[in-house]
């Protein structure tokens, strides 16, 4: 069953350009799509081809290439195969389309993605912040926010000191810790 | 609108009975064998309280009950990280107990941050935010660590030693300090601590200073919440 | 007094009120909030607060060994962590291309229902106590225990086991292990019969819990709902059948479905699934004798493993729902992106937000636990 699911992909998306459909292992299927068309494949793949559950968006930050991956995972219950669609978007301005309208399940990971990398979804019906709503940093999944160095600044460390570890401090002893180990 | 004087007035009876401290003593024994404990479920540590209570290892038969709100609660049980946003609630939460109260930080995490040392989202050392009696370690501890923690923290109750309930009025600048470099200056509480120190006579040199300066820069004052219907509402503005 | 946390509530011309619900609420499952706008006592809105236990787990993967981060997964869903380690585990594997070997994925199968009985057993427990029957989370909470110590005995851990590695699992069983693990399937399947009087089969329950917090399937299907709430819509969909993953192929259960979709429904759903993980376990213990060979396939020092450049999406079926991870190396030894689909992620958000819509305000909790929400998959 599963050999024939690409076929019939193919075949569904033929009237689409830019669209490189793989069959990764059985069951999982990668669709590799331009933004401004991924909305018309998930409709079409919902519409026309049972993928009616969206199991999760996920988003890459590409710094290097000034890029966000947004993953759209998407199962049939039909044909029990799961299409990951892939799309780019540029990092600035970082605004996409929501799909809201087709999935329901959208309007949380829109929202998850939307304080973690700051990526505004239009359409999307709540952008307010959920998590960290007392957070006033920047969005904290991004690569470019270092989280070990604002722990640093921010936080102290309890010192630990046992009396043991004192009298061989006095002998000339001690744990000795490298730098790169350092919390600062 | 005039602000009301809401300063408790101070009363401190001299101890004249001789018996004064065996009755303290009676009071700390008393204390020690019935425990109300508020688990604030901060994080994974609070799995392991419902065997705790529950028939296995039965808290209750030490005297040590849950109990659903902090204003009948004796112990603050913080279970596990605290991420900055609880520790808000946590802190208002400690304040709103009755003293004596004590805090036990369960996990490592409430020591010195534990597994997520690196986490932007997490306070480290509980101790700096809040007195803690007791820490009980472990990631997470057992059901018997969590009883034997709080077993060690009855007889320090009862010999009167388990005192930080005093220490946070005592030193409140220090703490709020801390508080207020992690929330930020505007961060205030609705309990007025410092008149509670002034009430159980606990203040000291470290409990003014230039911390709570700063929280009484911009302090409200305390009112009564109103949570009256609109159109009473509206009437009552116009008054 | 801080604006954000004690505004002053503006109310319509009418008897309606706003209540914070949680976070620190003996009826809210874990460290989790609630607004809700209520008139009398029924909910007219509610809104999902959380973030009380984010810890920023994607981002702390990103800075931390592929190794290193076993000892993180499992503390994203506290009640049910085996799960999480055995997902990321098939995605580290995936990437590598690693297999691991059948006398493993036994193993795994095993701690994975094991996990799930464990699980099942609190979450009704807890149920019970939020319609104030308190007697059944007391034995729930007990039997539960004596599931722990099966785990302790195997992997040294009663909660946190870190028992599955990439490629396998740590360790053998420990000698007589299995029979042990047999006799107490004996012993909880006797249990049931009582868990039926006391619990599934008592008027109290039953009165209480039936036509509360409905979802149809299609309502289900709409908000993506997975897991025992899918099933208890009457949709059998699971992933160990449908998208099979190690020897679940080779194994006999049944997708247990019930039809209300309400909380009576969903609670039967579970009860139905202990059923179902007894008989596989017994499966497991029949056949893991007849199965040689290692239990771990070589791998490279850990310490200095460059994983593969890739990216994949493994999912297994949790005591809660479908958990998911999408895993992306770049060739390092760090990966460079994961991201957890907490199976709560979607019940205990919209859909808890939409059922608690019309509902009495004493059902809330009832409607959260038979959700089975856990806050930390969604915080994360």
């Amino acid at each position: 069953m599963n050999s024939e699911i690409e076929p019939r992909l193919d075949k569904l998306l033929a009237g689409m350009d830019d669209v490189r459909v793989k069959l990764i292992r059985p069951r999982r299927i990668r669709i590799d799509v331009p933004s401004e068309s991924l909305p018309t494949l998930l409709e079409l793949l919902q519409g026309k081809a049972s993928y009616v559950h969206l199991s999760a968006i996920s988003c890459v930050d590409w710094i290097d290439n000034g890029e966000f991956e947004l993953v759209y995972h998407v199962w049939s219950y039909e044909s029990q195969s799961l299409v990951s669609a892939h799309t780019r978007i540029p990092r600035d301005p970082g605004v996409y389309l929501s799909i809201y309208d087709l999935y329901q399940p959208a309007a949380f990971f829109e929202r998850d993605i939307h304080e973690m990398y700051g990526v505004f979804f239009e359409g999307s019906p709540d952008m307010e912040k959920f998590i960290l709503t007392e957070w006033d940093g920047p969005p904290p999944m991004r690569k470019e926010f270092n989280s070990e160095e604002f722990v640093n600044q921010n936080f102290t460390w309890e010192e630990y000191r046992p009396e043991w570890l004192e009298e061989i401090e006095a002998e000339g002893g001690g744990i000795v810790k490298p730098a790169s180990h350092a919390r600062r | 609108m005039k602000r009301k004087d809401i300063s408790i007035p101070v009363e401190q009876p001299k101890r004249s009975n001789p018996l004064a401290n065996v009755f303290d003593e009676l009071m700390d024994f008393c204390r020690s064998r019935s425990m109300f404990m508020l688990h604030y479920c901060t994080g994974c540590g609070a799995i392991e309280l419902p065997p705790a209570m529950t028939s296995r290892f039965d808290m209750e038969r030490l005297g040590i009950q849950p109990m659903v709100t902090p204003r009948q609660a004796d112990i603050l049980l913080i279970t596990g990280y605290v991420s900055i946003k609880t520790l808000k609630r946590v802190i208002m939460t400690y304040e709103q107990m009755a003293s004596p109260k004590y805090v036990v930080g369960i996990c490592s995490c409430t020591v010195n941050g534990g597994m997520y040392w690196q986490s932007y989202a997490t306070a480290k050392v509980l101790k700096d935010y809040l007195p803690v009696d007791i820490y009980i370690a472990g990631c997470m501890p057992r059901p018997e660590a969590v009883i034997e923690g709080l077993r060690e923290l009855m007889s320090d109750i009862k010999q009167g030693k388990a005192n930080s309930w005093q220490r946070y009025y005592k030193n409140y600048d220090y703490y709020l300090g801390n508080q207020q470099k992690l929330f930020g200056d505007n961060w205030q509480t609705p309990t007025d601590i410092i008149a509670e120190a002034r009430h159980y006579n606990l203040i000291s040199e470290q409990t003014e200073g230039k911390h709570t300066a700063v929280l009484q820069q911009h302090q409200k004052p305390l009112e009564a919440f109103e949570a009256r219907l609109k159109h009473q509402q509206g009437q009552a503005r116009e008054q | 007094m801080r604006a954000e946390n004690y505004e002053s509530i503006s109310h319509p011309p009418s008897n309606e009120f706003e209540l914070n619900f949680g976070p620190n609420h003996p009826g809210i499952e874990g460290n989790y909030a609630f607004r809700v706008k209520v008139n009398g006592d029924q909910v007219l809105e509610a809104k999902a607060d959380a973030g009380y236990l984010h810890r920023g787990f994607e981002k702390l993967m990103e800075g931390r060994l592929w190794i290193q981060n076993l000892a993180l997964v499992p503390r994203i869903c506290v009640p049910d962590p085996v799960p999480m380690e055995v997902c990321y585990s098939q995605a580290v594997e995936d990437l590598c291309g690693l297999q691991a070997p059948e006398r493993a994925q036994w193993l795994r199968v095993m701690q994975l229902e094991m996990s799930r009985i464990a699980a099942h057993l609190f979450a009704f427990g807890g149920h019970a106590a939020t319609t104030g029957m308190y007697t059944p989370s007391f034995w729930g909470v007990a039997d539960r225990d004596l599931m722990l110590d099966r785990f302790e005995e195997l992997t040294g851990g009663r909660v946190y086991s870190i028992y599955n590695i990439p490629g396998g699992v740590r360790r053998d069983v420990p000698d007589g292990f299995l029979d042990r693990l047999a006799s107490l399937l004996d012993y909880l399947e006797s249990r049931l019969a009582d868990y039926d009087n006391l619990f599934f089969r008592n008027q109290v329950f039953i009165r209480r819990a039936r036509d509360i917090g409905v979802l149809t399937q299609a309502k289900a299907l709409k908000w993506g709902v997975t897991g025992p709430n899918l099933r208890a819509t009457g949709l059998a969909f699971d992933v160990r059948r449908d998208d099979p993953y190690l020897v679940y192929d080779q194994i006999e259960f049944d997708v247990v479905t019930e039809e209300g979709g309400d909380c009576l429904a969903r609670n039967l759903v579970r009860r139905g699934e202990l059923q179902q993980s007894i008989r596989i376990l017994r499966q497991v213990t029949a056949r893991l004798p007849d199965i040689e060979g290692p239990v771990r396939a070589p791998i490279p020092n850990p310490l200095a493993w460059n994983v593969p450049a890739g990216e994949t999406y493994t999912r297994v079926e949790s005591s809660k729902g479908e958990l998911a991870y999408y895993v992306v190396s770049t060739g390092g030894d760090k990966p460079y992106r994961v991201h957890v689909r907490g199976p709560s992620s979607m019940h205990a958000v919209q859909v808890l937000e939409k059922l608690a819509i019309g509902a009495r305000l004493e059902d809330i909790a009832q409607i959260m636990f038979s959700l089975d929400a856990c806050p930390p998959e969604v915080d994360r």
